[in-house]
């Protein structure tokens, strides 16, 4: 049995496995498996459980948001809808994607049922209001989606007054459902600080934290900051909606340039909310993959708070043609240009992790690849976009969505598949199948280049952004953009389908497939209800392999799995 | 550490110790309320904004207010506030029953404080002081700044009220638990935390008082 | 390090303070009456705004350092205290200084050296022509 940093007290050790290494007294068993059971959990795993079959519905309504725009893009004019009928697509996209899946994928799904165990905790500090916040997303979720079957709303996601504060469409139930929907993602965060801070095992200090736990940290350090300030926002645009108090109403003295600075006050650091919990994500992933320690741990690390922090400092960078200050400009300007330091410094050292490192190129790690891809194209871009002059030119054109998705799609959706595949095992028992993995991924990367680069150009060309009809000369690249997200979409139905398969047929995969060293491969597979027999201490860091011979690395797979 | 003596009946099964739990629990409680901070600063800075743009407008409305009643009000929260400390004073003594007196003697200013409020709310509509498009008092001249003023004025006195309510509500339900003997001198950390609520209410205010009633 | 915060947290409250809890008390009437009276001398602008600023955060730095235990606190509780204000700061600052900063004729009509404000027009509800 390979070395574990935490083997000399352990406490998986003493739980008895089946002679094919599923261990039976799991979590989905324990305390109980009727819906009540799941209905009033407190076990951080559950709830991380139903968090991410909440985060892939809602994944697949916005999906199917998405498919929609890109059949109506297939021609200019109408092809299958009415103007006002894709406006409102194209907000219920952005808001389903944003608010029901990005915020809450990675730190909901995976940081809850993860960010315990990696401590070496039995649970998070608060159990209760962890299951407060799931109710709160579904509630949320609920109140939009009302929102939604009844008409809609066509302001885009981001709500613009003066348009959002007068319009008869359904805003108000959509603000509400963001609205509660900030407040679970508030107390998520808040649970997540304060377990990291009191709930540590013996001897895991904060320099041997795993580098997951240092980004779901950062993320919840965000979310605490930034999202009370959107709930005031949204609440500002309802109460003027409905009540007509002209806070952002020109007419009426307003300025609605004030709505966009606090919109994007949150906004903007809700992207790191998005891109950091994959980043934390792939940071695992390259050490598992890689078999190498990562290269500059504390670099990595304290990037994490670096962006988390930093990229509070740049929200203007989304009002430079918006009537501004250019005083405001420049210092926003500026400011934006220092957040991708942060990022080039983890992409720097994922990559040096890589050398010399003994490459597995399995399904997560093919995510990676696309994730490093996506992240450096989509990052340079938005250095391009931070810089004033150019903005004036790109801003509201499709070069700014494709920026935007390169980094959501092509590395935060990388970064959530990469760990759906590496941790399926820890969380359930069961291995999916590696071939079509590959399958998927490849379809994934390739429809995702097809879907986006045509937008760039499509943006530089000078078309617009959620116009739903466009002049000839931009046809060709819509048509394009649209075969790859038909690509895409297939992959990732492709990507469902097996991991439902697996969920119920796969082989059983042990306790530590992939032999990582990370500290959450320690309890048995899928694990028990407190995590640990008694808590463990911790002696070494969490990604450590330097002390395995080069030439002879430990297995990538354990052998064969069997089928049961 | 977890396991020499017998584990006291609050300790709950995911904490190691009591004092773990407890210092999680200010930890999270600090966090809380740095949210609240953050959602009022939205409303600040709205506010920032338009006194900067209508200063004449913002000036004169100000003195239009009955400051005598915001100065009352600051003082009717900072006496409840120093009750409200008392009050955990006597808890971390073991003393309940004064604890839940101070507190309710904290509720009751309160009370005062929201009367007053509603007694200058009254008096607000009848004279057409009202937010956005309800807007009629004429005393401020013709452009905007007034009603803007007004918006603000009912936002961030209406979120503060919500807040005291809210407040005064926290502080009833644990100064009765304190009555009833829940809180021990190793145990009293819900009393903490009730506190520091309500002195984030009163906090608020602080700021809040200057820059509406004082032109 | 948690252990030994909270150790020394649970410690010092166990200490009466109701000597400094009235201190703390008379200093926030004094500072009470001296932002009234400050008010009343009419300092012209911006100094109006910066002394009542000035005196409303001593006001709240003896409620939090005090009232709040801040003062006995180490670590985690004063940082994110500190925190939340940087960002307090953060907001109101640059966008203030957005308006500062402005083109005059950028700012809302009716306002310091923009136009002048318009007889009012209510916008039309639910937009253009659109109507579901």
């Amino acid at each position: 049995m390979n070395p574990s940093p935490a083997s000399e007290a352990s406490g998986s050790m003493h739980f008895v496995t089946d002679q094919n290494g599923y261990f039976a007294d799991n979590y989905l068993v324990k305390p109980g498996t009727g819906l009540r059971s799941w209905l009033y959990t407190l076990d951080h795993k559950r709830i991380g459980v139903m968090y991410l079959v909440g985060v892939s519905i809602a994944f697949a309504i916005g999906g199917f948001f998405a498919m929609l725009i890109r059949l109506e893009l297939l021609t200019p004019g109408p092809t299958v809808m009415d103007a006002m009928t894709y406006n409102r697509v194209f907000t219920l996209h952005g808001v389903v994607m944003i608010f029901l899946f990005m915020i809450p994928a990675i730190p909901s799904g995976f940081g809850n049922f993860f960010l315990p165990i990696m401590l070496g905790a039995k649970d998070v500090a608060f159990p209760r209001l962890n299951l407060l916040s799931w109710y709160l997303y579904l509630l949320g979720a609920a109140i939009a989606i009302y929102g939604m079957v009844y008409g809609g709303t066509d302001t885009g996601w981001t709500f613009y007054t003066p348009y959002s504060t007068t319009t008869a469409t359904k805003v108000v139930p959509v603000l509400l459902g963001a609205f509660v929907i900030g407040f679970s993602s508030i107390l998520t965060g808040l649970n997540f600080i304060v377990t990291t801070h009191t709930m540590r095992a013996p001897g895991l200090t904060w320099g041997r934290l795993p580098l997951f736990i240092w980004g779901i940290y950062a993320t919840s350090v965000i979310q605490i900051l930034a999202t009370p300030v959107v709930g005031m926002t949204l609440l500002l645009v309802a109460v003027e909606n409905a009540f007509g108090w002209g806070i952002f109403d020109p007419a009426r003295g307003g300025d609605p340039v004030l709505f966009q600075h606090f919109f994007w006050f949150y906004s903007h650091p809700a992207v790191y909310i998005m891109i950091l919990p994959a980043m934390a994500v792939i940071s695992e992933v390259v050490c598992a993959f890689a078999r190498k320690n990562i290269f500059g741990y504390k670099a990595v690390a304290y990037s994490s708070l670096g962006i988390a922090f930093v990229g509070f400092f740049t929200w203007g960078h989304h009002l430079f043609v918006s009537g501004q200050s250019a005083v405001d400009g420049g210092i926003f300007g500026v400011l934006t240009m220092f957040v991708g330091i942060f990022t080039a410094i983890k992409v720097f050292n994922w990559t040096a992790t890589l050398y010399k490192g003994s490459v597995a190129f399995t399904t997560p790690f093919a995510y990676f690849v696309g994730f490093l891809f996506f992240l450096v194209f989509g990052g340079m871009t938005g250095v391009a976009l931070a810089t004033l002059s150019l903005d004036v030119h790109w801003h509201d054109t499709y070069f700014v969505v494709a920026h935007f998705h390169f980094i959501m799609v092509g590395a935060t959706v990388m970064g959530f598949l990469a760990a759906l595949h590496y941790w399926l095992p820890k969380i359930t028992g069961r291995m999916y199948s590696e071939g079509w993995g590959l399958v998927a991924a490849v379809m994934i990367v390739l429809g995702f280049n097809f879907t986006f680069i045509p937008q760039f150009l499509l943006g530089n060309m000078g078309m617009p952004r959620r116009y739903y009809s466009y002049p000839e000369k931009f046809w060709a690249l819509n048509v394009a953009s649209t075969a790859g997200a038909s690509v895409l979409a297939l992959g990732l139905v492709i990507v469902l389908v097996y991991t439902l398969v697996a969920i119920k047929w796969g082989p059983i995969a042990g306790r530590n497939p992939w032999n990582s060293r990370g500290f959450e491969w320690m309890t048995p597979s899928p694990p028990p209800l407190e995590n640990f027999e008694k808590p463990p201490t911790f002696t070494h860091g969490p990604h450590e392999y330097a002390d395995e011979d080069p030439a002879f690395p430990a297995p990538h797979l354990a052998p064969e799995p069997k089928h049961v | 550490m977890s396991d020499a003596t017998v584990a006291p009946p609050q300790l709950a099964h995911h904490f190691e110790s009591l004092e773990k739990q407890q210092h999680a629990a200010r930890l999270g409680m600090w966090l809380f309320l740095a949210t609240e901070v953050l959602l009022f600063t939205a409303l600040f800075a709205g506010y920032g904004v338009y006194r900067y743009l209508y200063s004449d407008t913002f000036q004169q409305a100000s003195r239009h207010l009955h400051t005598w009643i915001g100065l009352t009000n600051t003082l009717i929260l900072i006496v409840s506030s120093f009750t409200v400390a008392a009050g955990l004073d006597q808890a971390a003594k073991g003393k309940g029953r004064n604890t839940f007196r101070l507190f309710m003697f904290s509720v009751l200013c309160g009370v005062v404080f929201m009367c007053f409020k509603a007694y200058e709310y009254t008096h607000h509509f009848h004279e057409g002081m009202l937010p956005g498009r309800y807007y009629t008092y004429e005393a401020l001249g013709s452009g905007p700044g007034g009603a803007i003023f007004f918006s603000l004025y009912y936002l961030i006195t209406g979120l503060h009220a919500f807040h005291v309510l809210l407040g005064m509500t926290v502080l009833t339900v644990i100064g009765l638990r304190a009555r009833a003997g829940r809180y021990t001198t190793e145990y009293f950390v819900p009393v903490e935390l009730a506190g520091l609520y309500w002195h984030l209410v009163d906090l608020i205010w602080i700021f809040v008082f200057p820059l509406i009633y004082l032109a | 390090m948690a252990v030994s915060e909270s150790h020394a947290e649970s410690e010092k409250l166990h200490h009466s303070h109701l000597g400094r809890y009235v201190a703390v008390l008379a200093a926030l009437v004094v500072l009470t009456v001296t932002t009234y009276l400050a008010a009343k001398v009419h300092l012209p602008a911006p100094w109006n705004v910066i002394v009542a600023l000035a005196i409303a955060t001593a006001k709240g730095s003896l409620v939090a350092l005090f009232f709040m235990h801040l003062w006995d606190q180490q670590g985690a509780n004063r940082l994110v205290f500190a925190t939340s204000l940087v960002f307090v700061a953060l907001l109101v600052g640059l966008t203030l200084a957005d308006n500062a900063t402005r083109f005059p004729l950028a700012n809302p009509p009716g306002s310091v050296g923009a136009l002048p404000a318009p007889e009012y027009v209510p916008p039309p509800q639910g937009g253009a022509t659109y109507q579901r």
